[in-house]
């Protein structure tokens, strides 16, 4: 009786959960009827970097290669991963290094297309390193025993700092890295929490305005026109449907240029999806949007990956890029 | 003229936060005046996104508690009437009812990733915990007197619930009704904020990420107010279903 009833509540508590599964979408988007576009959903984050994509859905360049897409916002982009290799989304964007670690931790992931480029400007990028005013911090040497906030740690953004550190000299593994995210960033450092900052725009905006000094373009330290971040997809629908993944590709790679050649369209369509007020829309520096993957960076990243002990598996950057 | 004193303190509320930004007690850029998101707020009430996110929330929350609710009755008049299965699950209840929900954040987004499925896991675990919980208290609240009556009239077992469980446990349930409502709440801002399925939380979050202070708070005034209408709604209802009962009914009150 005893176990019964207890596998009566597990049963009860189980068939919800599967019947709200049941209810979930379609699994593995290989749901290609004959005649009919390919339904295809991709996460991404409300951030500039997706531009393109949005770009893409709003002038048929998916439609065009037979492709019915769906654009899902996921906070942070760390559930982007997971949903993909389960094959909730299709597709995901998601920063270099983090998928590097993923690649390392054998995840069966592919990168299918670019993502988004640093403009590769000093000083004209769209993120920076960011100190007080007043800060005695002149250079990015000088982090070195100091808290630098960085929106989630083991991703691009702590690499690329420690990019900055070394080149400029210092040691990079002095540099102490808290977890904060962007909009969290300029309070602390206002508030003395941490001693400088890594934000992206619109919060390079924001510190600008608030008078902070910046210190770094970490991404240009990286390497020249750093890929920030890339669209990837999971080896099993790679695998299932090779076309259906060419042809995201190829309209990734329209849409890309066309936001690159567009920026006016650009900031337009950046209103549309993100809450950004349309006057610090006009202000913001944009990044980059090449068609092509700069693959030269993304070894670079490995590298200093491997040298941040960050990657301790060997990391093979040719099986994750295309 | 409970309801005008209500009024005068959330005015005074709102004249202090009025005041706070401006006499420069905290930092205008991160706590706007009233007035800011006020104004913010009137934008947003023109904006089709606005109420895409509002019937978003509104469905994930009320298609949760209904199914807690379902759940928590169904399973708590079960339980609470048979007295072994009672005792036999009275550790698994303790056990698995304190799990708060958002635990279970990196569970479901596994299973559904950020989808309403997932968000919807999380509002029915936590909400049907609240039900059981007073569903089987009421059902244990049967008054021994009234339970030998009914065994004597040889009451069946579906007679016995109708006229003798669901009378005694009813006003626990209602109360259930009302903390799952506020929990259940919660818990569709908090899986739309956390992990973004559509809905007042992501837009939340996605003001928050776009560095839109106003338009933060405005949200954040909608939820409130998500809130307040679900307090007065479940009363109204109580007093509705409970009218036979004593505490609702006037005759038998105290007069204050």
């Amino acid at each position: 009786m005893l176990r019964r009833s207890r596998g009566h509540l597990a049963a009860l508590l189980l068939a919800t959960s599967l019947l709200v599964t049941a209810c979930g979408s379609d699994k593995q988007g290989a749901t290609s009827t004959p005649g009919q576009p390919d339904k295809v959903t991709v996460g991404v984050i409300p951030i500039l970097d997706v531009a393109p994509i949005y770009l893409g859905l709003e002038r048929n360049f998916f439609k065009d290669h037979n492709i019915d897409l769906t654009l899902k916002q996921a906070e942070g982009g760390a559930a982007i991963v997971p949903a993909v290799v389960s094959g909730e989304y299709q597709f995901g964007f998601s920063n270099s290094v983090s998928l590097l670690l993923a690649q390392s931790q054998t995840l069966p992931i592919k990168a299918v297309a670019n993502g988004v480029n640093s403009t590769g400007e000093d000083g004209k990028d769209f993120a920076g390193l960011f100190v007080r005013p007043d800060s005695p911090i002149k250079t990015p040497k000088d982090l070195e025993g100091r808290k630098v906030a960085a929106n989630t740690l083991q991703n691009i953004v702590d690499t690329s700092v420690r990019a900055s550190v070394r080149e400029d000299g210092g040691d990079p593994a002095k540099v102490e890295f808290t977890a904060l995210p962007f909009p969290d960033q300029l309070p602390a450092l206002q508030n003395g929490q941490v001693d400088a900052i890594f934000v992206v725009e619109p919060f390079q905006q924001a510190a600008t305005a608030a008078g902070m000094r910046k210190i770094a373009s970490s991404y240009v330290d990286v390497a020249p026109d750093l890929c920030v971040a890339l669209y990837f997809t999971s080896e099993e629908l790679l695998g299932q449907n090779p076309d259906l993944v060419k042809r995201f590709t190829d309209a990734m790679k329209e849409s890309l240029k066309y936001a690159n050649d567009n920026p006016g369209e650009a900031r337009e369509i950046i209103g549309t999806y993100t809450k950004i007020a349309p006057e610090v829309i006009a202000k913001v520096t944009l990044p980059k949007w090449p068609p092509d993957i700069n693959r030269d960076s993304i070894e670079k990243l490995a590298d200093l990956a491997k040298d941040d002990k960050l990657l301790t598996n060997p990391v093979d950057v040719s099986k994750l890029l295309p | 003229m409970k309801v005008l004193y209500g009024l005068a303190g959330l005015l005074g509320f709102g004249v202090l936060l009025e005041l706070a930004p401006r006499l420069g007690l905290v930092s205008r850029d991160y706590a706007p005046p009233t007035s800011d998101i006020l104004t913010t707020l009137a934008e947003q009430f023109g904006r089709g996104d606005f109420w895409v996110a509002v019937l978003d929330t509104l469905r994930t929350w009320l298609l949760g508690l209904v199914i807690a609710i379902a759940l928590g009755v169904a399973i708590g008049v079960i339980i609470g009437s048979v007295p072994l299965l009672r005792a036999a699950t009275a550790s698994t209840i303790e056990f698995l009812r304190p799990i708060p929900s958002v635990a279970l954040i990196p569970l479901v987004v596994v299973l559904q990733g950020p989808t309403v499925e997932a968000t919807l896991i999380l509002v029915v675990y936590a909400a049907f915990w609240q039900v059981l919980i007073q569903v089987l208290a009421g059902v244990a609240d049967i008054d021994p007197v009234a339970a030998d009556t009914a065994r004597s009239f040889h009451l069946g077992r579906w007679d016995r619930i109708r006229f003798l469980v669901w009378p005694t446990a009813l006003p626990y349930a209602v109360t259930g009704v009302r903390l799952a409502a506020t929990v259940a709440l919660i818990l569709t801002i908090t899986g739309e904020l956390v992990m973004g399925s559509p809905g007042l939380g992501e837009e939340i979050a996605n003001a928050r990420s776009s560095g839109a202070v106003p338009e933060m708070y405005a949200l954040i005034v909608v939820t409130g107010l998500f809130g307040v209408g679900a307090n007065v709604l479940t009363r109204a209802a109580e007093r509705r279903v409970l009218a036979w009962h004593p505490s609702v009914r006037l005759e038998v009150r105290v007069p204050a």
